[in-house]
């Protein structure tokens, strides 16, 4: 079970970024700027300002990602998934809808908000924006190396007709009744493609050997060090 | 490749315990739409859905709780080095409600983590697993999933999990989109009017032929091809011309190397929206075209089920190929054009060993998984 991972973005505490254009890994504690628009598009764009907070960071990392790998424009739709990691998903955009709901009984509550209380919302933004026909779905898991999405992606791709996946995490701040202090929120996601991309220099392959994950030739234990390795290697 | 086999089945929905209970209320006509006395209503614009029958939790415990409770002791047990994939769109957020209601602390047993260790631990599984969250495709989308690992060699046992509730958070926002229906749904119908909301608790032990043969597990059914695709168009509604359910229904066709005329009949989502079910008939019509076989949704006698719709569905499709029975779809009195001959509100007969079933949700997603009987 192989993949080649040809692109890395992320929006995290150290800000908005793509791996081709740092060496620095991105997934550190800290606070989480929500982007605005002209952060992650060019063009004016009337549905992002109303994206929830979580939908936001999720797209802008997945639009960097595909920026990186040279896939954001496209013709075509194709079929690429989403496989998304998260801790706590839409909670905040949950608590939110509740303070509209709770107070008068139902009779105030918003259907936008209600709209991303399903936090693979997000996704389906990204695949009309981007013309993704791929499976799309959020993974919920114990797993505090961040590789979980990747270890899904690469059994995924063995199987399925996707020519590619971009796996990856995204989470906002926890609610203040879970914070710790320690957490890296934000999001970061890789392109993991079936096959080398023409025309791309890729950051190099993934594999599942066994319960292992290997990445330039050595164990990947969690996914700060293999974006690390890949923004060092590229 | 493995071939997979769907080898335990334990369905709780809102016509009682047990997929034989279900099975043949379904063949006749039952619905378990009623007034919701859960919560207060007055103030969304439909008070029906179809709730699980004598479904009660302490202070500060979810429902779900009650639901896995009845799931497990009815599915008995598991091998407990099997996958656990659990498909729920929203966990505990029955809990969620209250502690926010009471300006409470939030338990962490509103997270995905410890409600996957309960489950994990009540079917005595030595791995937590996963919960995938496809919107309303969820467990269509684990199913697919568990039968692709399978068949990959890649695993040999996987235990799907799947249930969701009928719960004032999830009533509040359907009702302020305006997409539930005032009276009972009518999917498909002409004069639908949307959707009324369900609940289930669902579990399908999927294992490699081999290893079912070495558990002494008689296999009910085969999945026999699956697919999954984004329409690509919009968050919340449907893709027109059906092209995501069009693109997932052909990866089923091809991974289970049949022609359309070799499917007996599908199992629709149906969810009685104006624009699911008209998506899904020309999604039908596209991929079937002359060999569109007979199809049935099963939304007006359970609801609309959410992320354990596909699983509940999909267990009913087991029943159908083992009977050759296809149940009415409630609610249906005057069939959409493109479904007239291929729809009844009454019971058909079908012929074949192939049965297709479809679920799409939000975010633009479409999971289709096709079943062979003859096991």
């Amino acid at each position: 079970m192989k993949a080649w991972i040809n692109g890395i973005g992320w929006l995290t505490a150290a800000g908005l970024g793509q791996g081709r254009e740092t060496t620095e890994q991105p997934l550190c504690p800290g606070s989480l700027e929500i982007p605005t628009r002209k952060q992650v598009f060019a063009q004016p764009d009337m549905r992002f300002g109303r994206l929830d907070e979580f939908s936001r960071i999720g797209l802008a990392a997945l639009a960097f990602c595909l920026r990186d790998a040279g896939q954001e424009e496209w013709v075509e739709k194709r079929p690429l998934g989403i496989v998304a990691a998260s801790r706590y998903g839409c909670l905040p955009t949950d608590l939110a809808y509740l303070q509209t709901m709770l107070p008068d009984h139902g009779k105030l509550a918003s259907p936008n908000l209600f709209a991303y209380t399903l936090p693979n919302c997000f996704l389906g933004e990204a695949a009309l924006r981007f013309g993704l026909t791929g499976n799309t779905l959020v993974l919920n898991q114990a797993d505090r190396s961040g590789l979980a999405p990747l270890r899904y992606a690469l059994e995924e791709l063995i199987w399925s007709e996707q020519q590619g996946i971009l796996a990856g995490v995204c989470d906002l701040a926890p609610p203040a009744d879970f914070a710790n202090g320690k957490e890296s929120p934000g999001s970061l996601f890789l392109l993991l493609d079936k096959a080398p991309r023409a025309g791309v220099s890729g950051y190099g392959k993934l594999e599942l050997q066994g319960n292992k994950m290997m990445f330039a030739g050595a164990e990947v234990t969690d996914l700060p060090t293999l974006v690390k390795t890949c923004l060092t290697v590229k | 490749m493995s071939r997979v086999v769907i080898s335990k089945i334990a369905t709780v929905t809102a016509l009682g315990d047990g997929l034989e209970l279900l099975w043949q209320g379904l063949l006749a006509g039952q619905s378990g739409i009623s007034p919701v006395d859960r919560f207060a209503c007055e103030n969304y614009i439909s008070r029906q859905a179809a709730c699980i029958p004598d479904l009660q939790a302490p202070r500060h415990a979810s429902l779900l709780d009650a639901i896995l409770e009845r799931v497990a002791a009815q599915l008995g047990p598991v091998p407990s080095d099997s996958r656990l994939l659990v498909a729920s769109t929203k966990g505990e957020i029955d809990l969620l409600t209250t502690v926010c209601r009471e300006e409470a602390k939030i338990p962490a047993a509103v997270l995905f983590e410890p409600l996957l260790a309960k489950i994990a631990r009540r079917f005595k599984l030595t791995a937590v697993g996963s919960n995938i969250n496809a919107a309303c495709a969820s467990s269509t989308i684990a199913v697919a999933r568990a039968a692709g690992l399978i068949a990959a060699g890649q695993t040999d046992a996987v235990l799907v999990y799947a249930a969701d509730l009928v719960s004032e958070f999830v009533f509040s926002g359907f009702s302020a989109l305006q997409a539930l229906s005032a009276e009972a749904c009518r999917p498909f119908d002409q004069q639908r009017k949307g959707l009324n909301l369900g609940e289930a608790g669902i579990a399908l032990l999927l294992m490699s032929e081999e290893r079912a043969r070495v558990c002494d597990q008689q296999p009910l059914v085969y999945v026999a091809g699956w697919g999954a695709a984004n329409d690509a168009h919009h968050v919340t509604a449907p893709a027109r011309d059906g092209s995501g359910l069009v693109l997932a229904c052909n990866q089923a066709l091809a991974k289970a190397e049949i022609a359309t005329e070799q499917v007996a009949a599908i199992n629709a989502h149906g969810t009685g929206t104006i624009y699911n079910d008209a998506m899904e008939l020309t999604a039908f019509n596209a991929v079937f075209g002359e060999t569109l076989p007979p199809l049935h949704g099963v939304k007006g006698s359970l609801g609309h089920c959410l992320g354990a719709a596909g699983g509940v569905e999909i267990a009913i499709a087991c029943k159908s190929l083992q009977d050759q029975q296809l149940p009415g779809t409630v609610g249906c009195l005057q069939p959409e054009e493109a479904g007239q001959g291929r729809l009844s509100a009454e019971s058909q007969q079908i012929a074949g060993d192939y049965l297709l079933c479809s679920n799409s949700g939000f975010g633009g997603i479409n999971g289709v998984v096709i079943l062979q009987g003859g096991a």
